[in-house]
């Protein structure tokens, strides 16, 4: 699969409130290729920030050739992004990585994201809803976090927070608990705090259910070149931005 | 007429422009962004005799205008570098290879030499005595003149291949290192390796890398680099390797300038992944408006 650096122009870049963000760009050459769970480097404008930012793709919008990314503002380049108007041109390099297994049908498949983990599941949750029956659990710390559910839209979303402000009193891991009781699940797809993972993951395996996890490291290349994003794994030293984002939970978790 | 035809240290390139070992994988990793057989030669990841993880996580910080890693020169050992990523690496290019060897003893750097030599299609050796991030080996080495000495002698002793010796620039005399190497039998000096730094993150209450001290490297490390080289090029008659901090066509020419007959790219291209095509027709457009009948014309003219 190719990859490519595009210099895409900003349609928009909205505040979803607090630190949330959406961007969208218009993309004529990535937009062909990247699929739910890649990632794209984003190039900050200020050259004093040498590296690209990992950002998820959230949302391919093929028929408008528009490239959706969710973002939370930390750090000098989120910053910097959450600045820029419609109009403005960003370069972005992508698409990077290996993303989720799309390719299933009939399954019964949980999708659960935390917090800034939700950014990569809308365009999954559009791929796989269509041949599988899909519930999706989302998790985040305040109120805003939830703000990009709306533009998920997904009906069979089921909102839980820490202190019960939004949605459940609970965590996403008792929830995939009690669901699990209930239901049949064949698949778990998650994203979103590395120990939020562990223990969906602990879930999985104790329940022998098949588990994608997407995870986070930093990142100078995203190409493979600078093993800076290693991590030991079952089959040896894999690189999250080459072998990964998303790997068997089986590969990574113990 | 290539004006950038080069012959660095008896290997013949096509352009004076290379990669810095580790910021270019195994030689294939940018192939979807440019064809890699442009360069003139490929500087190949640092390998070691036995396949090596690395150092823990986190292993890259940001700094303005640098970063900072301490990936402890992680790959395969020599076996699976033999057996599988030159035979990958023969498929597709055509370009000069020169492999970065490490060793955590003189008997590692001379027996992974033997081998090395051994390997037709490898144009060159950079020998690394100078990696921050490993214990054993590493910079250790290259910072004891001593040593720096015996390391080169015996490994010449059991290669044809030309010996390129990157040294250090976290010691107080470089050039005195650089001149005992050469009268050791290097055939070129490559500097700069990255220099030895650290960043906090203050929230956590702790250093941001996993392995605490890092590489610096990056733009913000090119006024020492190119210091480095000019001091380095009074110093030897052996060519030097210039890079530290290149991420322009003009950055380049200014490490000519101070006496690099061959630069490396290297974190610049993490930036700007389109780099090494940019340089290279950058300095044919230099060639061709100075009316120079070869790059080289420009090599160390500072000192002129
Ligand atoms: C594969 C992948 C996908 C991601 N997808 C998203 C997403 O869709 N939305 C989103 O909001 N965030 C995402 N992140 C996290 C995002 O990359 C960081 O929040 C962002 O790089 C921070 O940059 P900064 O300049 O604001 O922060 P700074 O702290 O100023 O950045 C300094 C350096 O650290 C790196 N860095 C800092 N935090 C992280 C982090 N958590 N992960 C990796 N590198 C980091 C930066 O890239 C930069 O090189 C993703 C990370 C990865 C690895
Ligand atoms: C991620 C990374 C990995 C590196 N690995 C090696 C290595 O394996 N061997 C080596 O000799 N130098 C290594 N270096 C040093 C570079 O080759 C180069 O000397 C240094 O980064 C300065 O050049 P630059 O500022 O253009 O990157 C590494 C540098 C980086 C950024
Ligand atoms: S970020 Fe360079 S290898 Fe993954």
């Amino acid at each position: 699969m190719a990859a490519f650096l595009e210099d895409v122009k900003i349609i928009e870049n909205i505040c979803l409130g607090s630190r949330y963000y959406l961007l969208k760009v218009k993309s004529e050459k990535i937009i062909k290729e990247i699929k739910a769970g890649q990632f794209c480097m984003i190039k900050p404008l200020d050259n004093a920030l040498i590296l690209r930012r990992p950002i998820s793709i959230h949302n391919i919008d093929k028929e408008n050739g528009v490239l959706e990314f969710y973002y939370e503002t930390v750090g000098k380049g989120t910053k910097e992004l959450s600045t820029l108007k419609a109009g403005d041109i960003i370069n972005i390099q992508g698409p990077l990585g290996e993303g989720f297994s799309i390719n299933i049908k009939d399954k019964k498949i949980a999708i659960i994201g935390g917090g800034m983990g939700i950014a990569p599941l809308k365009e999954l949750i559009k791929q796989v809803n269509k041949e599988n029956k899909v519930v999706f659990i989302a998790g985040g710390r305040d109120k805003y976090a939830f703000e990009i559910l709306k533009n998920i839209n997904f009906k069979n979303t089921i909102v839980v927070s820490d202190d019960g402000s939004i949605g459940e009193k609970k965590n996403t891991v008792e929830k995939l608990k009690e669901i699990l009781e209930k239901e049949n699940i064949n698949m778990i797809f998650t994203c979103g705090p590395h120990i939020m993972m562990e223990k969906v993951a602990e879930v999985a395996h104790k329940n022998n259910i098949y588990c994608e996890v997407s995870l986070e490291e930093r990142m100078g290349c995203g190409t493979g070149a600078c093993m800076g994003c290693s991590i030991e794994t079952t089959k040896g030293m894999k690189k999250v931005c080459k072998d990964g984002p998303v790997f068997n939970s089986k590969e990574v978790i113990k | 007429m290539n004006k950038l035809k080069t012959n660095f240290c008896g290997i013949d390139m096509k352009n004076p422009i290379m990669t810095a070992s580790g910021t270019f994988g195994w030689g294939k990793e940018y192939s979807d962004y440019f064809d890699p057989n442009v360069l003139g030669a490929i500087v190949l990841k640092g390998l070691t005799l036995e396949p090596r993880k690395g150092n823990p996580g986190t292993r890259i910080a940001e700094t303005p205008s640098g970063m900072l890693n301490s990936i402890g020169l992680e790959n395969p050992g020599f076996e699976h570098f033999k057996n599988i990523t030159m035979k990958e690496l023969e498929e597709d290019i055509s370009t000069n290879l020169i492999v970065n060897l490490n060793g955590k003893t003189i008997e590692e750097y001379v027996e992974l030499t033997e081998k090395i030599d051994k390997i037709d299609r490898i144009a060159g050796i950079e020998l690394n005595i100078s990696c921050p991030n490993v214990k054993d080996g590493g910079m250790a080495f290259g910072a004891n003149p001593k040593i720096a000495a015996e390391v080169t002698r015996k490994v010449r002793e059991v290669t044809k291949k030309p010996l390129i010796v990157k040294l250090s620039p976290n010691v107080t005399d470089i050039s005195y290192i650089a001149k005992l190497v050469e009268d050791n039998g290097a055939d070129a000096i490559a500097i700069i390796n990255t220099l030895l730094g650290m960043a906090i993150d203050i929230e956590k209450k702790k250093p941001v890398l996993g392995n605490i001290f890092g590489g610096f490297s990056g733009p913000a490390v090119k006024p020492v680099a190119l210091r480095i080289v000019y001091q380095v090029y009074k110093a030897v008659n052996i060519p030097i390797l210039g890079m530290g901090g290149i991420s322009s066509t003009k950055d380049a020419i200014e490490f000519m300038m101070a006496g690099a007959s061959a630069v490396s790219l290297g974190t610049s291209i993490f930036t700007n992944p389109l780099l090494p095509v940019e340089v290279i027709e950058g300095l044919n457009k230099y060639c061709k408006e100075e009316k120079l009948k070869n790059i080289s014309d420009i090599v160390g003219i500072l000192h002129k």
